[in-house]
C-alpha cells in the first residue's frame, strides 16, 4: 500500500510538474502560429527554465527574508495544490489532506506572499502590481469559489475525488445547463487566475500595465525560474480543474497500467485542447482597460450564480 | 486670399513705428527687425500677430551674432497659412542685458521654446527660467550654444535636482520611470504623481539623446551637414534630411529639378506610409491585440524592404542631396516592379488590418475615449501634425505652404475632434490610404529626366528656412550661413519639441496601465526633441 502511495505521488507530481513548461510552450507556440510567426520550439520554457537555474540572483540590499522565501512557498504551494487536484487517477494523493476549500486558500496563500514581496523591495512598479493583484483576487475569489461549489452541490461534496466520481456514474450530468455555465464561469476565473489576456499580459515588456510581472519584477536566476515555473503549473492546475471537474471522461479509478495509460492520455488531451482554446483567446482579444476587470469578473460570477440557481430549479 | 504685398502694407500700417520689414532670399519669408529699445513690446507684437494676422507661432531660434554685430538675436517665426507666409520677428538682445520679457502667456506654445533658449544661450524669458534643455546637474552657468563653448569638451556635474510639479496629500504616490525602459525605445524619464490607478500629473524629463547636432554643424560645409540632418531622428530621416536641402536651396534660390521633386514627394509619403503602420502595430501591441500586432509589423517590413530596394536604405538615408536626390527609385523595370507589387499589396493588407481593428470590440474598447486631448488644449498649446489634427487642428504644411511636389497632387488633410487615442488612429489610417494614392499618382512622373542639379556654390550670410510635413508633422529647419557658405547657426525643430507638452495633458485623469497605449498614439521622437 505505501509504494502505490507513494507512486502515485510520484505519478501525480511528475505529470503536472513536469508537463507545466510544456503546456505553456504550446501556448506560446499557437499565438506565434496565429501572429504568422514560426516561434519558439514548445520546449522553450524548459530551456528558460536551466538557464535561469545556472544563473546567480541579485538581490536588492533593502530585500527582506520574505524575498528569499516568497520563490519557495509559492512552488511548494503549488506542487502540494497539485497533489489534491484529479488529474488521471481518483482519490487524489492528498485526498485525506484536504478538499476543494484547501485548494482555494493555497492559491491565496501563494498570493498573499507574492503581493508582499511586490512590496517588498520598495520599487514603484512592484507596489502597482501587488495593489493590482489584490484587487482583482478579491473579485476573482467569490466567482471561482461560486464556480466551484457549483459543481460540489450536484456532487453532494467539497472532496474532489468524490466530485469526479459522481461526475463518472452518471455521465449525462455533465451535458445539463447548470453544470456547463458553471464551466464557463470557471473558464473566465481561470484565465483572470492565470494571468492570461484579457486580464493580464503575459508577454508584455511594458511595466506600467503588468499585474503578475509586476510583483515579480525584481527577481532573477532560479528564485525567478521557481515563480516562472510555478505560475506554470498553476496554469495546469487551472486547466485540470476545469478538464476533470467538469468532464471526468476517461479518469482511471484503479491502478491498472491500462486504466492508467488511458487516463493519462485523455488528461494530456484535455488539457493540451483548453490550452488552445487560451491561445485562440489570447489571441482574438486585447487585453482589457483595468477597470473593466471586475465586469468581467461580475460575468464569471453571474454566470456561476445562474448555474446554481438552475441547479435547484431544474435538478441535477 | 491676401497676398504677400498686402500683407506686407498691414504690417508697415500696425507695426511701422517699431520694425522694420525686410524681405528675404526666400520669396514666402519676410523678416521683422524690431528696432533697439523696443523690447518690452515683444508680447504685444506677437500678440497682433497671432490674434490680427492670424499668424502661428511656429518655432523660437536664437543666434549668437556677437562676432557678427556685437550682440544676440531671437527670431520668432510665425507661419500665416492662407497667404502661405512666414513672418519672422527678429529681436537684438544686448549681451550685457540678456533678457527679454516671456510671451509664454500669449502663446503658451512658446514655453520650451523660451526654456530652451536659455538654457542654451543664457537668455532669459523672464519670467519664465525654469531648466528644460540642459540637466539638473549641469551647471547654471553653462550655456552649450554659446560661440565660445567648444562642442567637444565635457560638461562639468555639480549638484542638482530634478524639478517639477509636485503633488501632495493622502494617498498620493509617485511613480518614477525611465530614463531607461524596457523594449527598444528612446531614453526619457517619467514622473507620474498618481493618486491609485489614475494620474494626476506627469512630469518629463527629455534631453537624454543631445547631441549637439546644431552646435556641431556649425562651420561645416551644408553638404556635409544633410547627413547629420539624416540622423536627428531616425524615422524621420529623409524628412528632416529634406527640409534642411530644402532651406539651403531656398537660401541658394534655385529649385531642384521637376523629377528630384517627385522623387522627394514619393518617398516622403512611403516614410509617412512605414511609420504610421508602424504606430498602428505599436499601439494594438501596448492594448495586448497580439495579431493585429504581427499583421501590421509585417506589412511595414514590406515597405521597409520596398524602401531598400529602391533606394538601397531601408530607412532612406543617403538618398537626399543638396539640388535634388542621388538615385532614381524607379530606375530600372525590377524596381518599378516591386513597388508596383508592394503597393497592390499593401493596400489590400492594410484595409484588412483595417477591418480587423474596427471589427475588434476589446480593441475600440481600450482606443476610444482614451487619452483625450481636448481641441482647446491643443489650439493652446500649438500642438502639430497628426496629434493635433485628430484634435481639431486643420494643419497641415502639405496643403498650407505648398512643398515638393503637393501642390500639384491633390492632399486631403484628415482632421477629428474627439482628441482619443482611436482619433489618432483614425487620423493615420486616413493618411495611409491618402499616401497610398499619393505614391500611385507619382509613379513615373518625369521619369528618365535628371534629378540633381548643378550645384551653385552656397552664398554667405544668408538665411532661410526649409520646411517639410513629416509623417508626424511640420518639421522646420532655420539656417543661417557665414561670410564662407558654411552653416552659422541651424535651429532644428522637430514636431516633438512641439507635442511633448501635449502627452501630459492627454494622460491626465487615465490610468497608469493606459499610459503606454497613449505615449504610443502620440509616438514622439526623443532624439529630434533633444537633438
Amino acid at each position: 500500500m505505501a509504494t502505490i502511495i507513494l507512486l502515485s505521488f510520484l505519478f501525480q507530481i511528475i505529470l503536472v510538474i513536469a508537463l507545466a513548461p510544456l503546456v505553456t510552450g504550446i501556448i506560446r507556440k499557437t499565438k506565434a502560429r496565429f501572429q504568422h510567426r514560426r516561434g519558439a520550439t514548445v520546449l522553450q520554457p524548459y530551456y528558460d527554465l536551466v538557464k535561469l537555474m545556472r544563473k546567480d540572483v541579485v538581490v536588492s540590499s533593502v530585500a527582506s527574508w520574505l524575498f528569499h522565501c516568497t520563490p519557495f512557498v509559492v512552488f511548494s504551494s503549488m506542487v502540494v495544490i497539485s497533489l489534491l487536484v484529479p488529474t488521471v487517477v481518483t482519490p487524489v494523493p492528498l485526498h485525506w489532506v484536504g478538499d476543494i476549500i484547501a485548494v482555494i486558500y493555497l492559491f491565496a496563500l501563494g498570493r498573499f506572499f507574492m503581493a508582499l514581496v511586490g512590496l517588498d523591495t520598495a520599487s514603484a512598479f512592484g507596489g502597482l502590481g501587488s495593489s493590482r493583484e489584490m484587487s482583482i483576487a478579491s473579485i476573482v475569489e467569490p466567482a471561482m469559489m461560486l464556480a466551484i461549489f457549483t459543481a460540489a452541490v450536484t456532487a453532494g461534496s467539497t472532496d474532489l475525488s468524490v466530485i469526479v466520481d459522481r461526475l463518472s456514474t452518471t455521465p449525462a450530468s455533465m451535458l445539463n445547463p447548470s453544470h456547463l455555465l458553471a464551466f464557463a464561469g470557471l473558464f473566465v476565473v481561470s484565465l483572470a487566475e492565470t494571468g492570461r489576456i484579457p486580464v493580464d499580459n503575459p508577454a508584455t515588456h511594458l511595466e506600467l500595465t503588468m499585474i503578475h510581472e509586476a510583483m515579480i519584477l525584481e527577481y532573477s536566476g532560479p528564485y525567478l525560474a521557481l515563480i516562472e515555473w510555478a505560475s506554470q503549473v498553476k496554469l495546469v492546475i487551472f486547466l485540470a480543474l476545469m478538464a476533470n471537474m467538469f468532464f471526468p471522461l476517461g479518469m482511471a479509478t484503479t491502478w491498472s497500467p491500462s486504466a492508467l495509460a488511458v487516463g493519462a492520455g485523455a488528461f494530456l488531451l484535455k488539457v493540451i485542447g483548453l490550452a488552445l482554446i487560451v491561445a485562440l483567446v489570447e489571441s482574438t482579444n486585447a487585453k482589457l482597460r483595468l477597470f473593466r476587470v471586475p465586469e468581467l469578473l461580475v460575468v464569471a460570477f453571474i454566470l456561476s450564480l445562474l448555474s446554481l440557481i438552475l441547479y435547484f430549479i431544474v435538478g441535477a | 486670399m491676401t497676398t504677400k504685398q498686402e500683407y506686407m502694407a498691414l504690417l508697415e500700417k500696425s507695426l511701422g513705428d517699431r520694425l522694420t520689414i525686410r524681405e528675404a532670399p526666400a520669396p514666402n519669408e519676410l523678416y521683422l527687425s524690431l528696432h533697439e529699445g523696443a523690447l518690452a513690446l515683444v508680447p504685444e507684437t506677437c500678440s497682433l500677430l497671432t490674434r490680427s494676422l492670424k499668424a502661428h507661432f511656429t518655432t523660437l531660434a536664437a543666434n549668437d551674432e556677437r562676432m557678427l554685430n556685437g550682440r544676440f538675436s531671437l527670431y520668432y517665426i510665425f507661419s500665416v497659412p492662407p497667404a502661405d507666409l512666414f513672418l519672422i520677428l527678429q529681436v537684438p538682445v544686448d549681451p550685457r542685458h540678456m533678457e527679454v520679457p516671456s510671451i509664454s502667456h500669449i502663446i503658451e506654445g512658446a514655453n520650451w521654446f523660451e526654456r530652451e533658449v536659455k538654457d542654451c544661450f543664457g537668455i532669459i524669458a523672464f519670467p519664465n527660467i525654469y531648466k528644460l534643455a540642459s540637466h539638473p546637474d549641469w551647471p547654471e552657468d553653462m550655456h552649450v550654444m554659446l560661440k565660445d563653448v567648444d562642442p567637444g569638451q565635457s560638461v562639468p556635474r555639480v549638484k542638482g535636482r530634478f524639478d517639477f510639479k509636485e503633488v501632495e496629500g493622502e494617498g498620493v504616490f509617485e511613480i518614477p520611470v525611465g530614463p531607461v525602459h524596457a523594449g527598444i525605445i528612446e531614453p526619457g524619464h517619467f514622473r507620474f504623481s498618481v493618486a491609485g490607478e489614475p494620474i494626476i500629473s506627469l512630469a518629463l524629463q527629455l534631453f537624454y539623446t543631445h547631441k549637439g547636432t546644431e552646435k556641431i554643424a556649425e562651420g561645416r560645409s551644408p553638404r556635409h551637414a544633410v547627413f547629420l540632418a539624416e540622423s536627428i531622428s531616425g524615422d524621420s530621416s529623409f524628412g528632416h534630411a529634406i527640409a534642411f536641402c530644402h532651406a539651403i536651396e531656398r537660401l541658394s534660390g534655385f529649385d531642384p529639378p521637376p523629377r528630384a521633386i517627385v522623387i522627394r514627394t514619393m518617398l516622403l509619403e512611403l516614410e509617412r506610409l512605414c511609420n504610421h503602420i508602424s504606430d498602428i502595430g505599436a499601439i494594438l501591441m501596448d492594448v495586448g491585440f497580439s495579431v493585429g500586432a504581427a499583421t501590421a509589423f509585417e506589412l511595414k517590413e514590406q515597405f521597409l524592404a520596398l524602401n531598400e530596394i529602391l533606394t538601397g536604405s531601408r530607412l532612406l538615408r543617403g538618398v537626399a542631396a543638396i539640388g535634388g536626390v542621388r538615385r532614381d527609385p524607379e530606375n530600372g523595370p525590377s524596381r518599378h516592379e516591386a513597388l508596383r507589387k508592394t503597393l497592390e499589396h499593401g493596400k489590400r493588407s492594410f484595409e484588412d488590418l483595417v477591418s480587423l481593428i474596427m471589427t475588434s470590440s476589446s480593441v475600440m474598447d481600450r482606443l476610444e475615449t482614451t487619452g483625450v486631448l481636448s481641441p482647446l488644449d491643443a489650439y493652446r498649446l500649438g500642438i502639430t501634425g497628426i496629434a493635433g489634427r485628430a484634435s481639431g487642428i486643420d494643419r497641415d504644411y502639405r496643403r498650407d505652404h505648398p512643398h515638393c511636389a503637393y501642390p500639384e497632387s491633390h492632399v486631403h488633410v484628415a482632421t477629428r475632434t474627439e482628441g482619443d487615442v482611436l482619433a489618432r488612429v483614425r487620423i493615420r489610417i486616413d493618411e495611409i490610404r491618402d499616401a497610398f494614392a499619393l505614391v500611385e499618382d507619382l509613379q513615373g512622373r518625369h521619369a528618365g529626366q535628371p534629378i540633381l542639379a548643378q550645384v551653385t556654390p552656397v552664398p554667405p550670410g544668408r538665411s532661410a528656412l526649409g520646411y517639410v510635413e513629416g509623417w508626424r508633422g511640420e518639421i522646420i529647419h532655420w539656417v543661417m550661413t557665414d561670410k564662407t557658405g558654411n552653416i552659422f547657426r541651424w535651429k532644428i525643430t522637430d514636431p516633438s519639441f512641439h507635442n511633448w507638452r501635449a502627452l501630459t495633458l492627454a494622460v491626465r485623469n487615465n490610468i497608469v496601465p493606459d499610459f503606454p497605449v497613449i505615449n504610443k498614439s502620440f509616438n514622439l521622437s526623443y532624439s529630434g526633441n533633444d537633438r
